[in-house]
């Protein structure tokens, strides 16, 4: 395990276990996915240019858009909880439980 | 909602499957997950409902994660052994990691418990969407794994009957209960997933049938509680004959479809030498048993008091398009004779 | 160089600490913005700067101003700041399990990834990601159909997905 695989590992599941713990707000929950997503960059992109792979080096660029995707989805998710809900917290997300 | 943005939104949902389906390389596999996840979320919050919204939402984290994980574990794998393949897996802790992430994204066992609360919050055709076609994506991509943690997947099978089970026994929502055979159904897949691929894209097939027609049918009847299944017989008499023998197949009693797959997968699980996990699937599917039961009977034998014109509704012409249901309804109850063809077919389809 | 990079790495994991302690949304979104910083400069250490650049352009100038716009929307009464005892509580145990798992993989630890492939023609003219980035005009030109088309899609999600309805907190009048 090189200290590059370690970080970026590291860093990703430090972002998941964010997202997993601490909800008090759905913008944090969504901040801690994008941390997901820029780590994952981070790791698609060293990938590429360790293995001199240059036919891969346009995969981060994929992986970012699809992330600027899943994020303004989230934002708009965001707002449209907002519009219902009245507050973007986690726990008036309580509707639906058993 | 427009019709020009509904048709765009739904071959958008169409072809993050396809691309899913055809891809070799995880991250195609996974710009199609991404692609299916997007196109579902506006069609699960078209009516604006806070309960929509509030489920679109907890669907949209539980997918972004998933996608988010398999992702990570495709890049270890590629890190650890330089290499992108989805059928070239060899080292263990990224194919355990796509497990989880697969896992969370279909909802078994452990991760399973958006699921309930997702479906309940959508309607009954969107609810059909997301326990069948939703499920496809998943589905393939672990059937393309190579097993090389039987044990994972086994726990996880198991857990997800016994949840799916224990999970509806104190319910009286009919889509929660909808969910959690859909998570007990998903289970008995995964078991046999690693031993016969072709028997657990058989039981995929036979599930989706089923709940489509049980999806139907409550969607016929306008009941999204227990309650109000007992006036379904005076919205639709021959609907509320035959779906009993629907709920039933869903349960796998014998003379029926449902039977098949539970019946195949007992048998192959006997030929593993697994007998312990097959006594404990089997009495686990009496758990759910217990509350498709319930739903029978309050279904056939129970009539609440009414008046006399409220029981003639049936009489009145309707605008429900019945086709697909009346199919899926014969397919749910009458295919079992047809087993040993059905076979052959999906070991034709697996090789 | 070797120095540095560790410099830059141990950043990189502080900043998804600061994320991930579940402090206020600003104060996250500060902390996604000093990772993002960081991990520019750990892909311009590694040669690529054209992925450096795409990054920088990504995260600083679009997807920040989104959040902070959102932010707003997302007002509290009262913070919680980086200083404050359950966040720097979590994060305290944050930064000490990755310092253990650190610690546990640092026998394995090999420095050959420090070598890294542009590192011996820093004035070549042509860079290898900025060649295979433009790879996708002509042989991945259908992966940037996909993605194009993606971003076409989200606009028509985000559009249903925040169309005002009568009802709600917000309403037009």
């Amino acid at each position: 395990m090189t200290p590059v695989h370690f970080t970026f590992s590291s860093a990703f599941m430090l972002g998941l276990t964010g997202l997993t713990f601490h909800r008090t707000h759905l913008l944090s929950a969504l901040l801690c996915l994008e941390g997901m997503m820029l780590s994952l960059f981070v790791a698609l992109s060293l990938w590429a240019l360790q293995l001199s792979s240059i036919s891969f080096s346009a995969s981060p660029l994929l992986l970012l858009a699809f992330s600027a995707c899943e994020a303004s989805a989230g934002l708009a998710l965001l707002v449209a909880t907002a519009r219902t809900h009245g507050s973007d917290r986690m726990q008036s997300l309580n509707l639906l439980q058993c | 909602m427009s019709p020009f943005i509904l048709a765009t939104l739904l071959f958008a949902l169409g072809l993050g499957t396809m691309i899913t389906f055809a891809s070799s390389h995880w991250l195609l596999a996974w710009m199609g997950l991404e692609i299916n996840t997007l196109a579902i979320l506006p069609l699960m919050a078209q009516h604006h409902h806070p309960r929509a919204i509030e489920a679109t939402t907890k669907y949209f984290i539980a997918q972004a994660t998933a996608a988010a994980m398999l992702l990570f574990a495709s890049a270890t794998n590629a890190w650890l052994t330089g290499q992108w393949d989805i059928q070239l897996m060899t080292h263990p802790l990224p194919v355990t990691l796509i497990t989880l992430a697969l896992a969370l994204k279909m909802g078994l066992a452990p991760m399973h418990s958006w699921l309930p609360e997702v479906i309940q919050g959508v309607d009954f055709t969107t609810g059909l969407v997301l326990s069948t076609w939703q499920k496809l994506a998943p589905f393939v991509l672990l059937l393309q794994l190579q097993p090389t943690n039987s044990t994972l997947l086994l726990a996880l099978g198991t857990a997800s009957t016994l949840v799916g089970g224990w999970g509806g026994l104190n319910q009286t929502q009919l889509r929660k209960i909808l969910a959690y055979s859909s998570i007990a159904h998903l289970g008995w897949m995964t078991i046999v997933l690693q031993f016969s691929p072709s028997l657990a894209l058989l039981t995929l097939i036979v599930y989706f049938t089923m709940t489509f027609s049980a999806f139907l049918m409550f969607k016929l009847n306008n009941s999204t509680n227990l309650n109000s299944l007992a006036i379904s017989w005076t919205k639709a008499p021959v609907a509320t004959a035959l779906a009993p023998l629907v709920l039933l197949s869903l349960g796998g009693l014998p003379p029926l479809t449902g039977f098949m797959s539970k019946w195949l997968i007992l048998q192959e699980l006997t030929k593993q030498d697994l007998m312990p996990l097959a006594t404990l699937l089997a009495l686990s599917a009496l758990l759910s048993l217990y509350f498709y039961l319930r739903l029978a009977y309050s279904l056939t034998l129970t009539v609440s008091p009414n008046t006399l014109i409220g029981t003639t509704p049936w009489r009145h012409p309707t605008s429900h398009l019945t086709l697909l249901l009346s199919t899926s309804t014969v397919a749910t109850v009458f295919l079992l004779p047809i087993t040993p063809a059905i076979v052959t077919l999906f070991s034709l389809l697996g090789t | 160089m070797s120095f540095f990079m560790s410099l830059l790495l141990l950043g990189l994991v502080l900043g998804l600490i600061v994320v991930a302690s579940n402090p206020s949304p600003y104060f996250a979104a500060l902390g996604l913005v000093v990772a993002a910083g960081v991990g520019c400069g750990i892909l311009v250490w590694h040669g690529g700067s054209f992925l450096c650049f795409i990054l920088f352009l990504i995260y600083l100038g679009g997807m920040l101003v989104v959040f902070a716009y959102c932010a707003a929307l997302a007002a509290d009464s009262h913070w919680e700041s980086l200083g404050s005892q359950s966040v720097a509580a979590t994060m305290l145990v944050y930064g000490v399990s990755v310092g253990v798992l650190a610690g546990g993989f640092y026998g394995g630890w090999y420095e050959s990834s420090w070598l890294t492939v542009e590192e011996f023609h820093e004035l070549a003219v042509h860079r290898g990601d900025a060649a295979g980035v433009a790879l996708m005009y002509m042989p991945g030109g259908k992966m940037l159909m996909i993605a194009a088309w993606t971003l076409l899609l989200t606009l028509f999600v985000v559009m249903e997905l925040v169309r005002g309805k009568n009802r709600g907190a917000l309403r037009s009048i």
